[in-house]
């Protein structure tokens, strides 16, 4: 047996404006410049490239814009998760393509810094390094590695996005961070 | 180091990233979405405000391309989209849980191999944990993977029933997965493995199709080890169940070796027994569980009968505790058959002379070999403080973990300290002790709160309780085993499990018969 606990939804103050920007573009232009640093931040994290970031930013708000009459959600949090999942689901689809991928890691591995990579120490270790690592998990790994850390999401806000539970979320994330250490202890050249 | 979530944060806190936004781009964007929004509300017919931007023709922006891909992408969104209903696309783990919720599964097999074709049906009980294969050629395979941990084969050409203990890897090649739907989810739950979903046409309706890849899974196909194979799995979008299924078996220099067509149906009822399924009811049966297996030497030792406990008058126990971490015991009125608190110190526990600790030091092992904090020796290591070095969390739903006494004990107490931090209540504590290792026999259960069954050991009749710093002291009677193991299933806070110290007061066996 297991007791579960529903969570209070959170209240923002922009609860209304979620309403209102199923019918008002005025409205869902202020949404936009709440969100826009995020998702943008959120792909830049998940993309590294800028420009592919700010191209698939782009297809996140014309998604938003096309689908946000139909939006079921009715307060801030619901459009939070629905526009990350959205992004998610939009960055994860770019990089599953091999082409993309590949040129990706390629423009990762000339931005490494070589000569401090080759020291072996954590502390040296820069964004281009931990990108590159970060490529080796799945995508929907990414995802969670993502929001937790660069987005600092909670586990139910993260599950949320992901569809899953808090502890599911939990577990993953410990487990990707695992796979992660691995990944970076072999890009740094041994055990530590 | 990246040990832990602290570390990782403090490591992405020190990273350059440039992520500043360009106000150009930002700009851009906003006229584009606008734009599309009030599109969006013409073609729908919506009345809509007229933005009182101006807009930007549609070709001259530098991500146009994009965008229209974004329009195709999401036109063909919504079109899945309205069959699939409001809670979004179906996960599997959805399909799993709508598929197993019936009391039966049917399938009609049909397996091509060579132009060979075979029928085989199958039969799923999953509540009661069971799985009947019948073959064409009147063979009928049986596993009990729930309580009778057994496996049966009839062969029509021997007219016998040989009846084995459960294998450890199960016929499809994944363990504990003795049906296709666990096994299916087994293999999709693989760190490399990549499931891929898509709609598909089948029997003239429109399902959700999942597949995937499984390397060496050590699948058979009529007698040929097969390195892999490609599942798919159709589920109806309006019942969420699996309707078919598609399996490919490849051989290790990626030939196809066979294809199987899983047609599957959900009939109320099913075969009691393999003798339902035609087996005859004067087949011989050999029971092979009786025989000894395995390597020589390797049996369990000829169990001596313990001498007599002393007739000196019992001492109590020594207990050390931990600092309390919170006054009183606030209860949670969410649990129910919650014990009272006593309000006062535990009474003393009486135990012969000689009673010691004897889990302290001991090796544990656990359901969960990969626990999400700390490491599994620290159930045994003697801290029973409530910091954050000195618990262990095992993952969400049932969890387990077994303390080898390395020699039989006579075991008085157990006390289970599971997190003494907050005023928690642990559900279904079931505590166990056996000579068996694998508990499947001789086993004595001390401790059963799970009332519900949710383990399937059994409904237990004891009391829920909170967690404090005294630890749960669970009355063993002299109960004697060599393997302790204590069962948890989450707690009012969360799903996951924990321990922070078990102790186990008894004496070994051999030290009395020394005595």
């Amino acid at each position: 047996m297991v007791a579960i606990m529903a969570k209070p939804v959170e209240q923002t103050g922009y609860d209304d404006l979620v309403e209102l920007a199923k019918t008002q573009a005025g409205a869902l232009g202020r949404l936009y410049e709440l969100y826009y640093d995020r998702i943008l931040r959120f792909c830049v994290h998940r993309l590294f490239n800028r420009a592919t970031a700010e191209d698939v930013t782009s297809l996140v708000f014309l998604t938003v814009a096309r689908m946000m009459r139909g939006f079921k959600g009715q307060t801030e949090q619901d459009f939070r998760a629905w526009i990350y999942t959205i992004a998610a689901n939009q960055a994860n689809a770019y990089i599953r393509k091999t082409t993309r991928r590949k040129r990706l890691m390629e423009n990762v591995v000339a931005h490494r810094r070589t000569e401090e990579q080759d020291s072996g120490e954590w502390s040296s270790l820069d964004w281009p390094t931990l990108y590159g690592a970060i490529q080796q998990l799945k995508p929907e790994h990414q995802t969670i590695l993502t929001l937790r850390f660069f987005e600092n999401m909670d586990y139910d806000e993260i599950g949320r996005v992901v569809e899953a539970r808090p502890a599911t979320v939990r577990v993953t994330l410990h487990r990707v961070l695992r796979r992660l250490q691995e990944e970076l202890r072999g890009d740094l050249g041994g055990e530590q | 180091m990246v040990d832990n979530e602290h570390d990782f944060q403090k490591l992405v806190a020190g990273l350059k990233i440039d992520a500043e936004p360009d106000p150009g781009h930002r700009e851009r964007l906003r006229r584009q979405m606008l734009q599309t929004f009030e599109e969006t509300a013409r073609a729908s017919g919506a009345g809509a405000q007229q933005s009182p931007q101006k807009i930007v023709p549609l070709r001259r922006m530098p991500f146009v391309k994009l965008a229209v891909a974004a329009t195709v992408l999401v036109a063909a969104t919504a079109g899945v989209w309205t069959w699939l209903g409001r809670g979004g696309p179906m996960t599997f783990d959805q399909i799993r849980l709508a598929t197993m919720k019936m009391p039966w599964m049917h399938a009609i097999v049909k397996g091509d191999q060579n132009g060979q074709v075979r029928t085989t049906q199958h039969w799923y009980n999953f509540a009661a944990q069971k799985t009947y294969v019948a073959t064409d050629d009147g063979s009928v395979l049986g596993w009990d993977y729930g309580a009778g941990r057994e496996q049966f084969v009839y062969s029509p050409r021997v007219k016998a029933v040989v009846v084995s203990e459960l294998a450890s890897v199960s016929p499809f090649g994944a363990e504990s997965a003795y049906n296709l739907i666990d096994a299916f989810a087994v293999f999709a739950a693989k760190d490399d493995a990549e499931m891929t979903t898509w709609t598909a046409e089948h029997g003239g309706r429109t399902v959700r199709a999942y597949g995937i890849e499984t390397p060496a899974t050590g699948f058979n196909m009529a007698g040929r080890q097969a390195a892999g194979a490609q599942i798919v799995m159709m589920a109806d979008p309006a019942t969420k169940r699996v309707v078919a299924a598609n399996v490919e078996y490849r051989s290790q220099d990626g030939s196809t070796l066979g294809r199987e067509e899983w047609a599957i149906d959900y009939p109320q009822s099913g075969p009691g027994s393999m003798f339902e399924l035609g087996v005859p009811a004067n087949a011989r049966v050999i029971d092979r569980r009786q025989q000894p297996v395995g390597t020589p030497g390797d049996e369990p030792a000829v169990i001596p009968t313990p001498a007599p406990t002393s007739s000196r008058k019992w001492v109590p126990l020594e207990i050390k505790l931990p600092r309390p971490q919170f006054v009183g015991t606030p209860q949670d009125a969410r649990t129910p058959n919650l014990e009272r608190p006593r309000g006062r110190p535990r009474p003393p526990f009486l135990a012969p002379p000689g009673t010691t600790n004897v889990a302290l030091g001991k090796p544990v092992s656990a359901s969960d070999r990969d626990p999400l904090y700390g490491s599994l020796d620290m159930v045994t290591d003697g801290d029973k403080k409530a910091d954050d070095g000195s618990f262990i969390e095992l993952g969400p739903k049932p969890q387990y973990v077994t303390i080898d006494l390395r020699e039989r004990c006579e075991i008085y107490a157990i006390i289970i300290w599971h997190y003494h931090k907050l005023a928690r209540v642990y559900f279904d504590v079931v505590a166990q002790v056996s000579d068996d290792k694998s508990f499947r026999n001789g086993v004595t259960t001390v401790f059963n709160n799970d009332r519900d069954n949710s383990l399937g050991l059994g409904a237990g009749t004891d009391l829920h309780y909170t967690e404090t710093n005294e630890g749960k002291l669970l009355d063993s009677k002299g109960v004697q085993g060599r393997y302790v193991r204590l069962y948890s299933n989450g707690n009012t806070s969360d799903d996951l499990n924990h321990y922070i110290e078990v102790e186990v007061y008894g004496r070994p066996l051999g030290l009395i018969r020394d005595n």
